[in-house]
Formats: structure tokens, C-alpha cells, sequence
């Protein structure tokens, strides 16, 4: 029954993925007052790209094509972490938060290889200032984790969620709401969001993610938008999990997984507006302001592990 | 040669593995004791040199071959063996005297090996820093065991050890901080790393290999013999001694690394950063002893020893692989390489696990022992000392932001040399290396990776022999979980790729695109500098860089007729630290030379005056 | 009875986290109005704290307190500040001499640095740690803006969010006290205020700028 749940959750998270990227950019062009695309166009663009011809540069090796599977995998294999209907994961108990985040690492590491094959400045310019936001990224992702993780005196990411399960909304201590400000802060760095990254844009003073894959065309460029969905699901579900995981089912009953189900949801539609909200209200933030920002992230990360040895007394 | 090379190395490392503890004591022959017997942790290392070695030596055999003419050939293999038999002795030894006879020929015989390779003055020079720098380490070493004389009656290491326990707390820091500095200078931690890379790229590839992989470690051999075995730890400050050492280092290393493009010396920074990061290990087992957490103590000793091994593997792997790219393109500059990955597949292949390895992604070697020191770090939270309990949880974050910034580094560099296109006519024909070369490459390729994917086989032996060492009651949880989970990821990741794979189509090859211009040349791609230069911009404060932007004509900045930019890394070391205490020493001699007169009724007073003092002190004593 | 273990000493507690957030906000602000709104939110926040613990003790003075802090720092003084801005016309960027990261990881370091120095304090007067660290931290912050920020307005603001700090510790050490010395506290800062709002203007008129570093320049 765990495992049926794991993979349901799994498989939730991957299939869902495209379909919360398409429900944030619909709600950012209501704030703007666009019409938008309908919300099942990401689906839709995947599904085109799979079918197009994969176009490969003539200086390109095999990490090329290799790059967007290993970006792929390594995002299907975070999602295992996540705890989102009852509090069990695939990975979650076994595998700790260390491991969630050199596996996010790993994709990370060949997808900016792979836009370094493409022997063009654009991809080395992405891969650059990839390597620049990621491993500022990494500090106050990980504080961020360790402080939760030392509330809850468990590394593992259910272990986390048990922990926030046994109390209410009221009694989260501080360090949840400085670990959340950091993690939230890192979420939206890692998948390319606004103040870091502008996804909709091709305009090479600013671009980082897109500047990295723009050699990639066809099935490998669906492999990389989809892992890129994932990694939005996947960090929206990690937040919810880690910081407000009420409603989870407790048993495996059907109503308790229902009631979950539209918890979830809910929770997950909140995320999303808060994230169109962010995205329609703040500018881009200078190349050389985004270690600024994450700083900013870093030391809330700090304050938060340093809370954790304030709170024991 | 060679084969004798490969058949002593195997020999060696075959007979003293399947032997117990067995002693061999040529002491008749000197006036001190001069005794080898094996215990865990000497095995450990041997181990250590053995596995490297071999493979070393394999490459070495058609490298050499293709390099060097026939009489260097026989001295560079006559070195190679003594150098490594030398590196086993230190291991082995059971007595200071031994241990630092063997240590003083380790010295010596890389340095050898490092003239082998050619003479030049600034050779000569960067030579000459190695050989003082490492002899004021084992000066301090030979202090640290002379300090023990008085206490141990012998140095003989089964008295140290037992003096080890009932020393005077004065007697305990001295000798702490001895064989921190004398280790600490071997082993290449900032500030005391100048050595490291400047001796380290003149050698030739096999030897930088060894130097980085196994000569350093025998540096951490000695410190943990020392810091754990005679010491038993310290006071909690020991550790955060050696924690801020490793944090200095561990960051340092890696932002010096970013911003080199000589291939070699990027991965002498490297090997700094990673000393750094066993030293985390290394001070963090020290706190938890200090304060009576020997599980937690044991996990944080197990990572550092893991990662030891660890980083001899994949270090030497990357130094060999860079032997190979020397070997085909005859540069070792990034600037000059590029598009190597489809001229030298399997180079390229196990290059790339050395990288996946040296920034600790999951399913290689360095994430395991790197976890563990995480984790270790973790632990620091379930202490009731309340410095303990927020600064070993905030390293993690020091060691988050050296993993990412290693992460970077070697994505310029495999991007940089394996990627793109050729940035020179060499790197354009260059070809793959040779079967031999391939070989020992690839055997430790497959160490990172059976390290990596099953690590529950090599945690046990390291787990035990670093409970033995901090006299941990049980052996740490956390080890077991890593062991269990690991390859059941492995597992899923192979089967997620078999299924994803399924999603690609044949593929069609376009020009890249050039913002539909023609003629798209190599010089457009990202180059080393150019990649590293958003994190040199951001950490600009440590690198302290002397710019120089030159513009001809000097009217027309818009529309130049040539531009010239030269940029400078000052390490500021020599010129803050080092330079003020050679400058102190050098007046310090002027000083002293007045008391060389030259006139001899002077030189009679001299004597004259030393016997009254003596004597005056004699009766005083008295 | 000391404060510590009443209602009132957890209420403190429990909201002094909301006013740590405030210091870092304020550290990290990069724009003049948003230090402005966070301290408004600050002061929002220790009205609030007043009012739920004159609920909690029963005292009416408490109220007029609150109402009066309302008044004063959470609309008065903001509105004051915007119309400031919009009669000066100076650029609404806040000039620092340390970057967003390091301010923030200063006010990280004030945040511990308050919490040991009241350590040993706080179980002397029964006041509860965490308020009596906010506040202390409060008074260091606003310190911190006025010495590291440029211009004259922000200093204003560190000035006010120091006077925070001191009303916090005067509420958690000595909850209580009489009004009229409260009322006489509001009066003295709105005096200091009046004086810099003029001075500001002086500046402006003189040097067509508020970049007090320039001042300097004066120096014969």
C-alpha cells in the first residue's frame, strides 16, 4: 500500500508537472490582464516538441543527448522525496535531505555541460551564470533544510513532515518561518523564476536558463521543459510538505485520500497564485543583484540554524 | 622496469594485505629503533598507496615510454619505486625513527621526480620553495616526536602512545600544534599550501598523481596518527583549529581553482580544497571526542578517512587524465583545448567520472564520504555545548557553498577541454591515449564508481577502524541507511533512463546557431576566463587581481587597432605573510653577522664567554 | 510576580519573532518607502503586543497607549515620511555603505549578539528573553541604519526604530509603566523628528542632495 502510494505520488508529481507550470502562467496573464494560454498548452507543447526532429550542433559530443535524460531522471528521482497525499515517499525516509539536493545537483551539473557542447557563446554564458546562482543557491538551501531538520531531529524529508504534522499552524517555531523565507527564496532561484531568471525571455543580458539549453531542440528540449515543470511541482510540493503539510491522510482510507487530495490542491493553487503574484509584481534583478538576493536568503538561513540551538534552551 | 615497478607495487601491496600484523625490525642495523609492524589504520593507508599506485604505474608504463629518453626513463622508474616504497614505509613504520627516515625519502624522491621532468630556473625555483616548505614541515614533525622523548622514554610508537594518555596539558598543546603545523604543511592547508601549487603541475603527470593523491594523504596519515592515536584529542579548541583550517581551506581552494586555467595547477587548488574538506572531518570529530560524542565523532573520522581514499582515486584519475590530454595536445592550458570528447572518447568518459566524483554527486564515491561529514555536522545539533551546537550545524553551509562552487569549477572544466569546439590545432588533432594509459585511467574510474554505487562493502572496515580510533561504543546508524539506500537509487536511476531513453528520436545534425551570421569560429565559444568570471566577480575581495587593460590606439577606445588585457592573481600569501617573515629573518642574519669579525682573539672571547656562562649557570642551577 | 510567567510575558514572546522579521526586512530594504511601510508594520506590531496585554492584565491605560502608538508611528509619522519623500523629490533608492547580503547578515549577527547579552539579564528581572532580545535588537538595528545608510531620511527612520527598541524594553522590563512618561517619550522623538525633518530640508536647500557622506566636505 506505501509503495502503490509512492508511485501514485510520483507519478502525480511528473504527470501533474507541465499542468501547474500552465495554471501559473494562465494566473500571471489574468494579473496582467491577458487572455493567456489555456492551462493544458505546456502538455501540448511537449507533446509537439517529442514528435519534432532532434537537431544536434556538429560540435556536439555524446553528453549532448545525454544531458537532458540525466535531467530528467534526477528530477523524477527527487520527486520520490516528496511526501504529498500521507506523509510516506518513495525516498523519503530512507534517503535524507543531502541526497535530494546533490541529486537536483547532478541534473543541474550536465544540463549546463550539455549547454557548453553546443560550441556556441550562448550556451557557455547560460552554463557560467547557471554555475553562479546554483552554488549560491545551494548555501541557503541547505541551512534551510538543516534547520527544519534539526527541529525535527530527523535529516529525512517525511521525517520533517511528520514532525510540522504534530502541531498546528500556531505552534511552528521561528525557524520554521526564517527556513521557509530561505527555502522560498532558493525555489524560486532554482527553477528559473522571476527576480533570478525571466523564463519568457531570449534577451541575452539576462538570460540563464534558457541561454543554457537554446541549442536544444525537439524531444531533448521536451525533456528539458518537462524537467523543468517537475522541478517547479516539485519544489511547491516540497515547501507544502516541509512547512504547511495539514491535511495530509493519516490513514489509507478513501475519504482520508480524497480529503488529501483537496488539501493538496488547494494548498498547491495558493503556492501558484503567491508565485503569479511574485512574478507579476517584482522586475528581474540585475545579473550581478541575484548573489545579492540569495545572500539575502543566506543569512536567513543562517539566523534559522542558529534559532534552532536559541530554542533548545 | 616497469614491470618490476608493477610487480613490486603488487607484491608489496598483495603480502602485506593478507598478512596479519607482522613485524619487521631491522634495528641492529641503527642506533634507534627502526621497527614496521601494520595496525588498522597503517593498513588502511597501504591500502590507500596500493590502489593508486598500481594503476598509476600502468599508465606510467607507455606515458614514459613516449616521453622521456632511455636513461630518464631508468632513473624516473628507479624514483617512482622508491617513492612509493618510501610512502609505504611511513605507513608501516611503528617507530618515529623509521617514520621520519621514510618520510625525509618521500620528500626527496618527489622532488627527484619533479627535476626529472627538466631544469629551468623558474623550475628550479618553484623547486626550491617545495623543499624548504616541506623540510620546515618535517622539521616540526622531528620537534613534535622530540617533544615526546621525555614522556615516552623511546620512540618506539607503542610508548608514545601509552605516554600519549598521562601527558601535562602544556606538553599535549605543543605537540598538537606541532604536528597541525607539520601535517598541515605536508598536507597543503592555507596558508601553509604555497607549495602545493607550484610543485605539483612542474611534476609529470603520473607523479602529480601520486603527489596529490597519495603523497598529501600521507600527511593526513600522519596528523590522524598523531591527533587520534597518540593523542587521543584535546580540548574542543583542537578541533575548531582544524574545523576553521579545513573551512579556509576548503573555500579558498575551490575559488583559487575557479580561476586558474592551467589544468594542472586547477587541480593542485582542487587537492587543496579537498585536504579542506577531510580537515572539516577531521575537526569535527575532534569537537565531538571533546565533548564525549564518540558515535558522532566516529561518523565525522569515517567520512574524513573515506574521503581520503576517496580523493586519492579520483585525483589521481584527473591528474592522469590531464597526463593524457598533455600526452595528445602537448598543453595542459584550457584555453587551448576544447572539443576533446569526440577525439578522445574514453578519456573523456573517465575524465567525467572523476568530476562527477570530485563534486559529489550521488552514485560516485565523493558523494558518500561527503554526506557523511554532512551528516556528521548534523549531529552537532544533539550537543548541550552551545558553541558546538550552532557552529557545526552552520559549517554545513560552508561546505554546501564549497560542493557548489567545485560543481562550477569542473563544469568549466570538462566544459572548457572536453566540449565545444577545439580552441587550437592540437587540441583539433588530438587522438586518444594509448591502451596502457586507457587502462589505468579506467581502473580508477571503476573504484569511483563500485565506491559510489556500493558503498556498504568499503564503510564497514573504515567505520570500525574509526570507532577503534575515537573509542565509540557502537558503530554510527547513519552509515548503514547511506549503504542501504544508495544502490536501491542506483537502481531506479538505471531503470528511469532505460524508460526515458525510449523518448528520443534520430537526430539530425544543424549548425549551431550564430544568430543567423555565418562563420561561427571557436574563439566565439565560452572561454575558461570568460566562464569563471561571474564567480571571480562576486568573491572579487579574495582574489586581490592586478588588471591590466592596454587599448592601441589610445584616442580611438571605440574602434581599436589592437587590445590587450592581462590580469594578474596576485595570492597575496607571499606578499603578506611570507614576505614579512622572510624579511624579519633575512635582517635578523645582518644582525647576527656583526659577531663575525673575522678576528680570531674575538672568536677566543666567544669561547671564553660560553664556558663562563655555562659554568655560572651550572652553579646557579645547582 | 515577575512578567515571565503571566500571559503577557508569552504574548512578547510569541511576537517578538514578527519583529526579528522586521530587522531583517528593514537590513535588506533597498528602497526608502519600504523601510517606511516595514516600520510601520513594526510599530503595528508593538501596538498590537500592547493591547492584547492590556487585555490580558486589565488595564485600560494600556489602550490609550496602543491607540496612541497607532496614531502616531503606524499611520501619522508613515504618512508624514511619504509626503516627506514627495515634496523632496530625491531618489528612492536607499544609498548603503554595505550590500543587502551583508546588512542582513549584520542584523543576523546583532540578533545573536542581543540574545547573549540579555542571557544573563533576563531571569534577573523575570523579563521574557526572546521580547527582551527584540528589543535589544531593535535599538542596534536602528543604530546600525543610521551609521551604514547615506541618507538623511533613513536615518530618521534608524532613529524611530531605536526609539522602538527602547519603548519594547521599557514594556517588557517594566510593564506598567505610568503614561504620562510615555506620553512625555512620544513627545521628545517627535521633537527629535521636527528637528531632522528641518534639518533634511536645510540639506536639500543647500546641497540639492541628502547624501549626508558629502557633508564632509564641509570640513575646513
Amino acid at each position: 500500500m506505501t509503495i502503490a502510494l509512492g508511485v501514485l505520488q510520483v507519478v502525480l508529481l511528473v504527470i501533474g508537472a507541465p499542468l501547474l507550470r500552465g495554471i501559473v502562467g494562465r494566473l500571471k496573464a489574468v494579473l496582467q490582464r491577458r487572455r493567456g494560454a489555456p492551462i493544458w498548452r505546456p502538455y501540448a507543447d511537449i507533446w509537439k516538441l517529442l514528435h519534432k526532429e532532434d537537431l544536434v550542433p556538429p560540435s556536439a559530443s555524446g553528453i549532448f543527448g545525454l544531458a537532458p535524460l540525466l535531467l530528467l531522471v534526477t528530477s523524477i528521482l527527487a520527486t520520490a522525496f516528496v511526501p504529498l497525499l500521507a506523509n510516506s515517499a518513495l525516498l523519503g525516509s530512507t534517503g535524507d535531505f543531502i541526497l535530494l539536493v546533490y541529486l537536483l545537483a547532478f541534473g543541474r551539473f550536465f544540463l549546463a555541460l550539455g549547454g557548453m557542447d553546443g560550441g556556441s557563446a550562448f550556451g557557455g554564458m547560460g552554463a557560467s551564470r547557471e554555475a553562479l546562482v546554483s552554488s549560491l543557491a545551494e548555501v541557503p538551501l541547505v541551512l534551510g533544510l538543516v534547520a527544519v531538520a534539526i527541529q525535527a531531529s530527523n535529516a529525512s524529508v517525511v521525517g520533517m513532515t511528520e514532525w510540522a504534522l504534530e502541531r498546528n499552524f500556531f505552534n511552528i517555531s521561528a525557524v520554521h518561518l526564517l527556513a521557509f523565507l530561505a527555502l522560498g527564496i532558493v525555489a524560486l532561484a532554482e527553477t528559473g523564476r522571476m527576480p533570478v531568471d525571466n523564463p519568457a525571455t531570449h534577451l541575452e543580458l539576462t538570460m540563464i536558463h534558457e541561454g543554457m539549453v537554446l541549442e536544444y531542440s525537439g524531444p531533448n528540449l521536451a525533456l528539458i521543459e518537462w524537467a523543468g515543470a517537475i522541478k517547479l511541482s516539485f519544489m511547491a510540493g516540497l515547501l507544502i510538505a516541509l512547512f504547511a503539510p495539514w491535511g495530509m491522510a493519516t490513514t489509507f482510507s478513501p475519504a482520508a485520500l480524497g480529503l488529501a487530495a483537496v488539501a493538496m490542491l488547494a494548498k498547491t493553487f495558493a503556492l501558484a497564485v503567491a508565485l503569479a503574484v511574485i512574478e507579476s509584481g517584482i522586475a528581474k534583478l540585475r545579473m550581478y543583484a541575484v548573489p545579492d538576493f540569495l545572500g539575502v536568503a543566506a543569512a536567513f538561513g543562517t539566523l534559522a540554524v542558529i534559532f534552532t540551538a536559541l530554542m533548545k534552551r | 622496469m616497469a614491470v618490476a615497478t608493477l610487480a613490486g607495487c603488487g607484491a608489496s601491496g598483495h603480502s602485506l594485505l593478507n598478512s596479519e600484523v607482522r613485524k619487521l625490525n631491522p634495528s641492529l642495523l641503527t642506533p634507534f629503533p627502526f621497527t614496521f609492524s601494520l595496525d588498522p589504520l597503517g593498513l588502511f593507508f597501504l591500502i590507500l598507496i596500493c590502489t593508486v599506485s598500481l594503476p598509476v604505474a600502468l599508465f606510467s608504463v607507455s606515458y614514459v615510454k613516449r616521453h622521456y629518453s632511455a636513461a630518464r626513463q631508468k632513473w624516473l622508474w628507479a624514483l617512482l619505486f622508491l617513492f612509493v616504497t618510501s610512502m609505504a614505509g611511513v605507513v608501516a613504520a611503528s617507530s618515529g625513527f623509521a617514520f621520519l627516515v621514510c618520510w625525509e625519502i618521500m620528500s626527496l624522491a618527489s622532488a627527484g621526480l619533479i627535476l626529472i621532468e627538466g631544469s629551468s630556473g623558474d623550475r628550479r625555483h618553484n623547486l626550491f620553495i617545495y623543499l624548504l616548505m616541506t623540510h620546515a614541515a618535517t622539521a616540526a614533525v622531528i620537534a613534535a616526536f622530540l617533544v615526546f622523548l621525555p614522556h615516552s622514554h623511546s620512540l618506539d610508537f607503542a610508548a608514545i602512545r601509552a605516554a600519549g594518555a598521562t601527558l601535562p596539558p602544556g606538553v599535549r598543546i605543543a605537540l598538537f600544534l606541532l604536528a597541525f603545523a607539520g601535517f598541515g604543511t605536508k598536507a597543503g592547508i592555507i596558508p601553509l599550501h604555497l607549495w602545493l601549487p607550484r610543485a605539483h603541475p612542474i611534476a609529470p603527470s603520473p607523479v602529480s598523481a601520486l603527489m596529490s593523491g597519495v603523497m598529501l594523504k600521507i600527511a593526513v596519515y600522519g596528523f590522524v596518527r598523531f591527533a587520534f592515536d597518540f593523542l587521543v584529542g584535546g580540548p574542543a579548541w583542537f578541533g575548531y583549529l582544524v574545523l576553521v583550517a579545513g573551512a579556509v581551506s576548503g573555500l579558498l581552494g575551490v575559488l583559487y581553482a575557479i580561476a586558474e586555467h592551467d589544468l594542472k595547477r586547477l587541480l593542485a587548488y582542487h587537492s587543496v580544497e579537498n585536504i579542506g574538506i577531510i580537515y572539516l572531518g577531521l575537526g569535527a570529530s575532534l569537537v565531538f571526542m571533546a565533548h564525549g560524542a564518540r558515535v558522532w565523532a566516529a561518523l565525522a573520522l569515517a567520512g574524513a578517512l573515506l574521503h581520503t581514499l576517496n580523493h586519492a582515486l579520483f585525483k589521481s584519475l584527473l591528474f592522469l587524465g590531464t597526463g593524457a590530454i598533455a600526452d595528445s595536445t602537448h598543453t595542459v592550458d584550457l584555453e587551448k583545448l576544447g572539443g576533446l570528447q569526440r577525439r578522445m572518447p574514453v578519456t573523456g568518459a573517465v575524465f567525467l567520472i572523476g568530476c562527477c566524483s570530485i563534486i559529489g554527486l550521488p552514485l560516485f564515491n565523493g558523494f558518500i564520504s561527503e554526506w557523511m561529514i554532512f551528516r556528521s555536522f548534523l549531529g552537532g545539533s544533539t550537543l548541550t555545548n552551545s558553541i558546538a551546537q550552532t557552529l557545526l550545524p552552520l559549517i554545513v553551509g560552508v561546505l554546501a557553498l564549497i560542493g557548489g562552487l567545485a560543481a562550477a569549477c569542473f563544469v568549466k572544466v570538462f566544459g572548457v577541454a572536453f566540449l565545444g569546439r577545439p580552441r587550437s590545432q592540437e587540441a583539433e588533432h588530438a587522438s586518444e591515449a594509448p591502451l596502457a594509459m586507457r587502462a589505468g585511467m579506467m581502473l580508477l574510474a571503476a573504484g569511483c564508481m563500485v565506491i559510489g554505487i556500493w558503498p556498504g562493502a568499503f564503510l564497514r572496515p573504515i567505520v570500525s577502524l574509526a570507532q577503534s580510533l575515537v573509542g565509540a561504543p557502537a558503530a554510527p546508524p547513519e552509515t548503514l541507511l547511506i549503504a542501504r539506500v544508495i544502490p536501491w537509487v542506483a537502481a531506479a536511476f538505471l531503470a528511469l533512463l532505460a524508460v526515458v531513453s525510449v523518448l528520443k528520436r534520430a537526430k539530425r545534425q544543424t549548425p549551431t546557431w550564430a544568430c543567423g551570421l555565418p562563420g561561427l569560429t571557436s574563439r566565439m565559444q565560452y572561454t575558461s576566463t570568460s566562464f569563471s568570471k561571474p564567480i571571480r566577480f562576486v568573491f572579487g575581495r579574495v582574489y586581490k587581481a592586478d588588471r591590466k587593460l592596454e587599448v592601441l590606439p589610445e584616442d580611438q577606445p571605440y574602434f581599436p587597432a589592437s587590445i590587450s588585457y592581462h590580469s594578474v592573481r596576485t595570492t597575496s600569501y607571499e606578499r603578506f605573510l611570507y614576505r614579512p617573515f622572510v624579511d624579519g629573518v633575512v635582517a635578523a642574519a645582518n644582525q647576527l653577522r656583526r659577531l663575525q669579525t673575522g678576528n680570531i682573539q674575538v672568536y677566543l672571547l666567544y669561547i671564553v664567554m660560553t664556558l663562563v656562562s655555562l659554568l655560572l649557570y651550572l652553579r646557579l642551577a645547582g | 510576580m515577575g512578567i515571565l510567567e503571566t500571559t503577557a510575558g508569552k504574548v512578547l514572546s510569541a511576537y517578538s519573532v514578527f519583529l526579528f522579521l522586521t530587522v531583517l526586512a528593514q537590513a535588506a530594504a533597498r528602497r526608502f518607502s519600504t523601510n517606511v511601510l516595514l516600520f510601520s508594520l513594526q510599530s503595528a506590531i508593538i501596538a498590537i503586543q500592547v493591547a492584547v496585554i492590556g487585555y490580558h492584565e486589565k488595564l485600560v491605560e494600556a489602550y490609550v497607549v496602543a491607540a496612541l502608538i497607532v496614531l502616531l508611528k503606524v499611520v501619522g509619522i508613515p504618512y508624514a515620511f511619504f509626503r516627506l519623500i514627495e515634496k523632496l523629490q530625491s531618489p528612492r533608492e536607499v544609498i548603503s555603505a554595505t550590500s543587502a547580503a551583508e546588512s542582513v547578515f549584520v542584523a543576523v549577527g546583532i540578533i545573536c549578539l542581543s540574545y547573549a547579552a540579555v542571557r544573563s539579564y533576563a531571569s534577573g528581572v523575570h523579563a521574557p528573553e526572546d521580547s527582551l532580545a527584540a528589543s535589544v535588537a531593535l535599538i542596534l538595528t536602528g543604530a546600525f541604519l543610521m551609521v551604514s545608510r547615506r541618507k538623511a531620511l533613513v536615518q530618521m527612520i534608524g532613529l524611530l526604530v531605536l526609539e522602538n527598541g527602547i519603548f519594547l524594553a521599557a514594556l517588557t522590563t517594566t510593564f506598567g509603566m505610568p503614561l504620562i512618561i510615555e506620553i512625555g517619550i512620544f513627545f521628545d522623538v517627535l521633537i527629535g523628528l521636527l528637528l531632522m525633518g528641518l534639518f533634511v530640508f536645510r540639506i536639500r536647500d543647500t546641497f540639492d542632495h541628502l547624501d549626508v557622506s558629502k557633508l564632509r566636505k564641509l570640513r575646513g
